[in-house]
């Protein structure tokens, strides 16, 4: 096994690849001191190991890597070694630059990525809401390495399109697992209520059902299926109850408005909200509010 | 009068869901609807649930059901009627607004305050004025805890409610508790209705910081205007403030004489008894519920139901296809008939939740007895099985020490898999009757409202109605044999007091 270090600007092979920032398998046999310092990452990270044993710390967690474990790193995460230096070992990494700006942005892979937008979001909600950063005993991501290096090294006809479908593949595939690894499928209520927590942090995000069911690691019609069971609703109808739960909670309190709570409990628009409330309740917002809140009104504000 | 489209509506606001069901007049049911929300557990010992997602979820399933079931029908509703868990507080300001989140009856934060209370003087003198074991569950010790836990929350608060009164106060403006709801706060002195002063004085509240007391059969008041236009409701809707999901449970089982008891496992379980007169226990080991004024639910509750076989099926079960939890349950179950009754000697002690009765201990713990080496996994399924009904047994064997049970009436989800249901006949070695049609809580809140109408006479005459299909009968040959087992299983629930202390202390 040849080891290899393709670095982008130096190594020709990356020339088609700006995205692929670093790409690299090495055998360490020797212990350097200082080699693996904590350090900032720019770009999203994916170390595979292939023999030894490595001692590391990613976010002040210590994590333990074995054989055909992957360790994930996220722009802006700490990483580095317990000891300050790689053990000993053989490994692959890479490094691929995501577009760093606004985090809703279609393209955080990039246009050499074949995913589709509504997919690329989801996939990044997973990898950011991940609190995992190692998944044990990833084979499959293994091959991908030795066939990304296969490609990248060898370039035979067509490699340019086999490689960054590659990447694609990395990506679907970890991102995957981490909803496998994350959510039981033995106990559905509760990878239900980690939902619910998930929904309540970002209810002022238009949540799709591809995006809720992708994050519990199930296809949309199973999803749909389980909910209903479960909670009786299909799942955009429990996501308005939590909705307007909580719109409810802000309505009762005299100095949030009515547009701000509109759009922090995630309707699109005040009328949105207020014809859905008044559906339901009978009342329209200011309605609803000027009912539970008494008169006069110590702080003084326009009720 | 009442006519031919009439019906009523009942509404359960169950530990984790709302069931709206429809019944004709005659009882059958015409229409239901359940709509589910979370439990929260912020903190080991916290179990508390959103007061304004409960109301939110009813209101849209009460919505639906009667958009999609009822009005293309042309029912009108002439009564809604509503039931609830016990236990909960909410807490709620000047203004009605609630501060948090509702403690509902699986918290535990109040253990300290609960084990005090039960040492000192009071705590006899409590418990036998007001029914309701002393017991973190109990909202006299939820309230007890805020005060000495939560000053500002507890200052803050101007009324501690139950989540049904609450619901009740959002859509009528009035807050009421009924008798039986109330009979199991703690704070109610069963035997004349009214605020226990000793409890309220621990508790330290006075009565106007409690909703109104009111008979099951009251009506709390109109439904608000605006409650009656989004719903297609008139004014002529009664509602009816109705009792608790236990004591109603009770009543749609057909349980009315004091020869029957009713064993009832979801989750968690217990094992009811009716009459009019409370058990008076030495040991304090039942609670005493009032359904109405001269009927008592008493009875003892367990926290290891069927959550103790949905954690077994969890960790082992199999899910190696895309197959769920019940399937799995259901592969399980074949598996452990296959092993005899009594587990070839391997015995399981379910305390995984601590245990409410009848040993009352909440540092009890989970035990796998007897085990050697020609056991096999099946026998674990079995035994697990085998002992969340000897558990439940055992809260049966105390209450013959106080009444003479002569059959049984069993429902709940887990009680009603066959295979169960022939095992409590064996172990209990009496005839039992399956309320198939799960749902004995709306049918004894239909019960309630039909007899309030004037259907029937009272709740004796209403009672008759239920219908009880699929008589079970024991198998004498198990019973002997289970019986040898439980002697064990009854011994080290109790010899095992310290060493359950011990471990728990550790975890």
């Amino acid at each position: 096994m040849n080891q290899f270090i393709l670095q982008q600007g130096q190594s020709k092979e990356l020339q088609l690849f700006p995205h692929i920032t670093e790409f690299a398998l090495k055998r360490n046999n020797s212990i350097t001191l200082n080699s693996f310092n904590a350090s900032l990452s720019d770009c999203i990270r994916f170390y595979y190991v292939i023999e030894g044993k490595f001692e590391w710390v990613i976010q002040q967690q210590q994590y333990v890597l074995f054989p055909s474990d992957l360790a994930i790193v996220l722009p802006g995460q700490m990483l580095g070694a317990e000891k300050g230096f790689l053990d000993i070992g053989t490994l692959f990494w890479l490094h691929i630059r995501i577009d760093p700006n606004d985090p809703r942005t279609n393209s955080f892979l990039g246009d050499w990525s074949q995913v589709s937008p509504g997919e690329m979001i989801t996939m990044k909600k997973i990898l950011v809401l991940n609190n995992m950063p190692v998944i044990s005993k990833l084979k499959e991501a293994g091959s991908v390495f030795y066939n990304l290096q296969n490609e990248i090294l060898k370039q035979e006809l067509g490699f340019s399109t086999r490689v960054n479908q590659l990447l694609d593949e990395l990506f679907i595939l970890i991102t995957r697992q981490l909803t496998r690894q994350n959510n039981s499928h033995r106990d559905f209520p509760q990878t239900f209520l980690k939902l619910e927590e998930t929904l309540r942090k970002n209810l002022s995000h238009q949540w799709t059902v591809e995006e809720m069911a992708a994050l519990v690691g199930l296809g949309t019609t199973a999803f749909n299926e389980k909910v209903k069971n479960f909670t009786g609703f299909s799942p955009l109808n429990y996501l308005i109850n939590i909705r307007i739960s909580e719109a409810i909670k802000l309505l009762k309190r005299p100095d949030v408005n009515v547009t701000s709570i509109a759009l922090e409990t995630g309707f699109y628009s005040s009328q949105h909200f207020s014809t859905t409330f008044k559906k339901l309740t009978g009342y329209t917002p200011s309605q609803f509010r000027k009912n539970n809140i008494p008169k006069t009104n110590d702080n003084g504000h326009k009720i | 009068m009442a006519t031919k489209s009439d019906c009523i509506i009942t509404i359960e606001l169950g530990t984790n869901a709302v069931r709206v069901v429809a019944f004709d007049m005659k009882g059958n049911s015409i229409g239901s609807l359940k709509g589910s929300y979370p439990t929260f557990h912020t903190q080991p010992d916290y179990s508390e649930q959103d007061p304004e997602q409960i109301f939110i979820t009813m209101l849209y399933v009460l919505k639906n059901l009667l958009t999609e079931q009822i009005y293309p029908n042309k029912n009108k509703v002439v009564c809604i009627c509503f039931s609830a868990a016990m236990h909960s507080v909410l807490p709620i300001d000047k203004n009605g607004v609630p501060i948090g989140n509702a403690i509902t009856w699986a918290d535990n934060r109040g253990k300290k305050e609960g084990h005090e209370l039960n040492n000192s003087p009071y705590g006899k003198t409590i418990y036998q004025a007001t029914g309701t074991p002393i017991h973190p569950m109990s909202p006299l010790i939820k309230i007890a805890w805020l005060k000495n836990h939560d000053k500002e929350k507890f200052t803050q608060a101007s009324k501690f409610l139950s989540i049904k009164s609450y619901i009740i106060q959002q859509l009528t403006g009035e807050y009421v508790i009924d008798y039986s709801l109330a009979s199991a706060t703690g704070l109610m002195n069963i035997h004349n209705m009214q605020w226990e002063p000793d409890a309220l004085a621990y508790a330290g509240v006075s009565s106007n910081r409690l909703p109104a007391l009111v008979p099951v059969f009251s009506s709390p008041g109109k439904l608000k205007k605006e409650y009656q236009t989004s719903l297609g409701l008139s004014s002529a809707t009664k509602i009816l403030v109705g009792s608790s999901d236990g004591c109603l449970a009770t009543l749609g089982a057909g349980v009315w004489s004091d020869d029957k008891a009713v064993i009832s496992i979801e989750d968690s379980g217990a094992v009811r008894v009716v009459g009019k007169e409370v058990l008076r226990d030495e040991k304090r080991r039942f609670f005493n519920y009032i359904l109405t004024e001269d009927c008592y639910v008493s009875g003892g509750p367990t926290n290891n139901g069927g959550v103790i076989f949905e954690w077994f099926a969890k960790q082992f079960g199999d899910f190696s296809k895309p197959f769920d939890l019940e399937f799995s349950m259901e592969s399980l179950i074949n598996e452990a008939n296959k092993v005899v009754p009594g587990s070839d000697g391997l015995i399981f002690l379910p305390y995984l939740l601590g245990e409410r009765a009848p040993i009352w201990n909440a540092n009890a713990r989970g035990v796998f007895f007897g085990l050697n080496i020609k056991h096999e996994k099946q026998h674990f399924i079995r035994a697990t099985i085998e002992g969340i009904l000897y558990e439940i047994y055992s809260i049966g064997k105390i209450l013959e020490e106080h009444r003479t049970i002569k059959n049984l009436s069993v429902h709940g989800s887990f009680a009603s898999l066959p295979f169960c249901t022939q095992m409590i006949a064996d172990i209990f070695n009496k005839p039992l009757t399956l309320r198939k049609n799960s749902d004995s809580i709306a049918y004894g809140a239909f019960l309630l409202s039909a007899t309030e109408m004037g259907i029937y006479k009272n709740l004796d005459q209403a009672v008759k109605t239920v219908n009880l299909p699929d008589v079970y009968t024991p198998k004498k040959q198990h019973h002997s044999t289970y019986m040898k087992y439980f002697k064990i299983f009854e011994r080290l629930s109790v010899r095992l007091s310290e060493e359950f202390e011990d471990i728990a202390n550790l975890q």
